[in-house]
């Protein structure tokens, strides 16, 4: 049996909304890819961009940052943070090699569970699409 | 002597990469450095340079190496570092063969350095003799000559009409050339470059009176400890030494690590003995011209220049020797 | 010029207004420069001022944050006080800032002059010091267009192409952080990579482990870096740092339109937000 690519995927949730959407996918028991590992964090603004740089330099095949919606923080004002953060570093990483489909930034709130599998599920088929890291 | 035309030294070392890993100059991003070049790549040496950007002494002692590797299994398993293959590390100069001699005053003394020496003991070195030495160098200040041959195996020297002459100088060097295609032939060794002079008569004597003038404050006041110095020398060997740990192994890294770092010298509980600009590049000069000589007899400087070319704020090993005669004077 | 610059000098340590000024001297291979730091008026004649005086001396007022201190400024280094004054690394009552008019230097290494313009240089994009306290040469008002086809040349590569390019240059680096020593905005005491942990990057010199250190540098540098060129000058492998540099500046220059070092009072686009704005980033 031939083994097929299944792109590894690093998540990094906020706890208080991204986090519990994830979490509502899981008890509606909707079915979505096991590609993504999460690790929850307190706010998407937590996101060191090192995490990003470190999770592509250990080889994982995409990463994905979830916060609230722009607005509706539990922290305020942290994932304008994240926002201006992710601007700036998605071109950046671009830039010195990992294409632009591997990194990305979305704003999930607690009710979107089904939004939640659906765009995991989006970001693992473009993924196997790309292919591995070495091509 | 035996002479052999360029064209079949490139054979001769095309050969040689059959059997040998061959290391030797090479030029690419306006850098040129010492490489492992394979036999399709013989073409790409550089025979025509003043001197490399880094020394040769990456092949015997790397930037960063593993030491070894344990696997961590019911019963763990050390997988020491891969046995070095033999090796020829060409065109080197004799500032840099006497670099690698420095070093192994001290990483062959007993107990030795195991991972050194098993590549120094499995590599042959095939020197060429300076012709045109670069501004900066002054290895006949320091017991050097930029046609000397001590240290190496072999040293070529070229002569006109791109032949070069092969003097054998240990039987290891004669052995690597059974089958090379030189010829006999009688050629006028050409004479030796003069280079400028360095007063390094007498310095060890003259350290120990100077070491607590404001002169070294000074110095380093425009310092930016960048650790460049200690990379490019030739005979520079300090390292650091780290475990790294994860899941399925442990792994013992050893990298360059160098005087002029900042906490460099801090301890357990952060007291840190050179903790001043000052002090730590005191400590450098000092390692080289009083303490390694103090113990090893020789002064730990081969005179190539390269720390004077690639020092950011021209922090001159020439100026500071010059200093420090005047200053006692 | 170098004159006026000696006079100021003298008059500054002779007033005991400063207790050393930085500026530059003729290096010993006699055709480049150094730094030089100044404590007596009767050594003001070591000062030169050409172009061979490439350095960046303002990271040197780091070490003399407490000591009324003078320095010989360019305008990128003068970019460079801004920040660490923006950033509460200095205080600005302490320092005397004699900034120089400039046309341009040379790209240098030692004993040798190139006759090009470094790329700091080839894009430089003001010749008046925006911040001195005595002014050498006349003020230059216009400014050079923007330009960044080193940067669109790299962007216009395919993503083979650049992880090709990109792992060619890394491969020589041998972290001797030189650029990071260099570099009047890394001033961290603590570096992230001597942290233990979480360990970002370790002590081994590897081709991953390189390309972790020069993008975590450059991203810390972000909306910061003040396109000096010392990390690229000072580089012993010619990587092409400004090349990384130059593209965030160019991103941060168009997503929001913050140019770092030009004025020491303005809240740098990291430390601020704003509720409403279109960056591309998906909503």
């Amino acid at each position: 049996m031939a083994l097929v690519y299944e792109p590894k995927i690093v998540g990094f949730l906020c706890n208080w909304c991204s986090y519990a959407g994830a979490d509502l996918a899981g008890t509606s028991r909707i079915t979505y890819p096991a590609n993504l590992r999460i690790t929850r964090v307190p706010c998407s603004g937590r996101v060191d961009p090192l995490f990003v740089v470190k999770a592509f330099q250990l080889g994982v095949d995409g990463v994905l940052i979830a916060g609230c919606h722009p607005g509706d923080c539990h922290y305020t004002e942290g994932n304008y943070h994240t926002r201006r953060r992710f601007a700036l570093l998605h071109p950046f990483l671009e830039y010195l090699g990992i294409e632009k489909e591997r990194f990305r930034l979305e704003w999930v709130s607690a009710s979107e569970g089904k939004r939640f599998s659906e765009l995991v599920s989006d970001f693992t088929e473009n993924l196997k699409r790309l292919g591995t890291r070495e091509t | 002597m035996k002479v052999i035309t360029k064209g079949n030294l490139l054979s001769w070392l095309r050969q040689l990469s059959q059997k040998y890993t061959v290391i030797a100059p090479v030029t690419s991003a306006e850098v040129t450095l010492y490489e492992p070049v394979s036999n399709s790549e013989i073409e790409k040496i550089n025979l025509n340079f003043p001197n490399t950007d880094l020394s040769p002494k990456n092949w015997f002692f790397p930037p960063s190496e593993t030491l070894f590797t344990i696997v961590k299994n019911e019963i763990p398993k050390i997988i020491p570092a891969s046995a070095g293959h033999e090796a020829v590390l060409f065109g080197l100069h004799p500032c840099d063969a006497k670099g690698i001699a420095l070093i192994d005053k001290a990483f062959l003394a007993e107990p030795a350095d195991v991972f050194y020496k098993e590549k120094r003991d499995k590599t042959t070195l095939v020197g060429l003799a300076c012709s045109t030495p670069c501004l900066e160098c002054f290895c006949t200040s320091v017991n050097g000559g930029p046609a000397d041959p001590t240290h190496l195996d072999i040293l070529l020297t070229e002569t006109t009409e791109e032949r070069y002459i092969m003097y054998i100088v240990t039987e290891r060097g004669g052995q690597l050339l059974t089958d090379a295609p030189m010829q006999e032939a009688e050629v006028t060794s050409p004479v030796p470059p003069i280079l400028n002079i360095v007063p390094t008569e007498g310095i060890t004597e003259i350290m120990p009176r100077v070491f607590n003038d404001s002169y070294w404050d000074r110095v380093a006041d425009r310092c930016i400890h960048c650790n460049i110095c200690a990379y490019v020398c030739p005979c520079c060997y300090c390292f650091d030494i780290r475990d790294y740990v994860s899941k399925e192994k442990i792994e013992r890294v050893r990298s360059w690590e160098s005087c002029q770092s900042p906490g460099f010298s801090r301890i357990a509980g952060g007291y840190d003995p050179r903790s001043t600009k000052g002090t730590r590049l005191r400590q450098r000069w000092y390692h080289k011209l009083l303490y390694f000589p103090e113990r090893f007899g020789d002064v730990k400087c081969t005179g190539c220049g390269r720390c004077v070319r690639s020092c950011p704020v021209n922090i001159d090993i020439r100026e500071i020797i010059t200093d420090v005669q005047r200053m006692r004077a | 010029m170098i004159n006026e610059i000696r006079n100021k000098v003298k008059e500054l340590l002779e007033t005991k207004r400063v207790e050393c000024v930085i500026g530059y001297e003729r290096a010993t291979d006699n055709l480049t420069a150094r730094p030089v730091f100044i404590y007596e008026p009767s050594q003001v004649d070591r000062l030169i001022f050409d172009e061979t005086c490439v350095h960046n001396l303002s990271k040197y007022l780091l070490n003399r944050k407490d000591k009324p201190t003078g320095i010989v400024t360019k305008p990128c280094d003068s970019r460079g006080i801004n920040l660490l004054l923006n950033e509460s690394q200095l205080h600005r009552e302490n320092l005397f800032i004699i900034g120089v008019v400039c046309s341009g230097v040379k790209k240098v290494r030692f004993n040798r002059i190139e006759d090009s313009l470094p790329t700091k240089c080839q894009y430089c994009p003001q010749h008046t010091p925006p911040l001195y306290d005595f002014l050498i040469g006349e003020p230059v008002t216009e400014t050079s267009p923007r330009n960044y086809a080193d940067v669109i040349k790299i962007e216009e590569m395919t993503s083979k192409e650049r992880k090709m390019f990109w792992s060619g240059h890394f491969d020589r680096c041998i972290r001797c952080y030189g650029c990071r020593q260099a570099c009047v905005g890394c001033y961290c005491y603590e570096c992230f990579v001597d942290e233990l942990d979480p360990l970002w990057v370790g002590i081994r010199i590897a081709p991953d482990e390189n390309w972790v250190w020069n993008i975590g540098r450059a991203f810390h540098l972000s909306a910061r870096c003040i396109a000096c060129n010392e990390c690229e000058r000072v580089c012993p492998v010619n990587i092409p740092l400004m090349l990384i540099n130059r593209k965030l500046e160019k991103d941060t220059l168009r997503l929001f339109e913050f140019e770092p070092g030009v004025n020491a009072e303005v809240i740098p686009p990291f430390a601020t937000f704003k509720k409403e704005e279109n960056l591309g980033v998906s909503e």
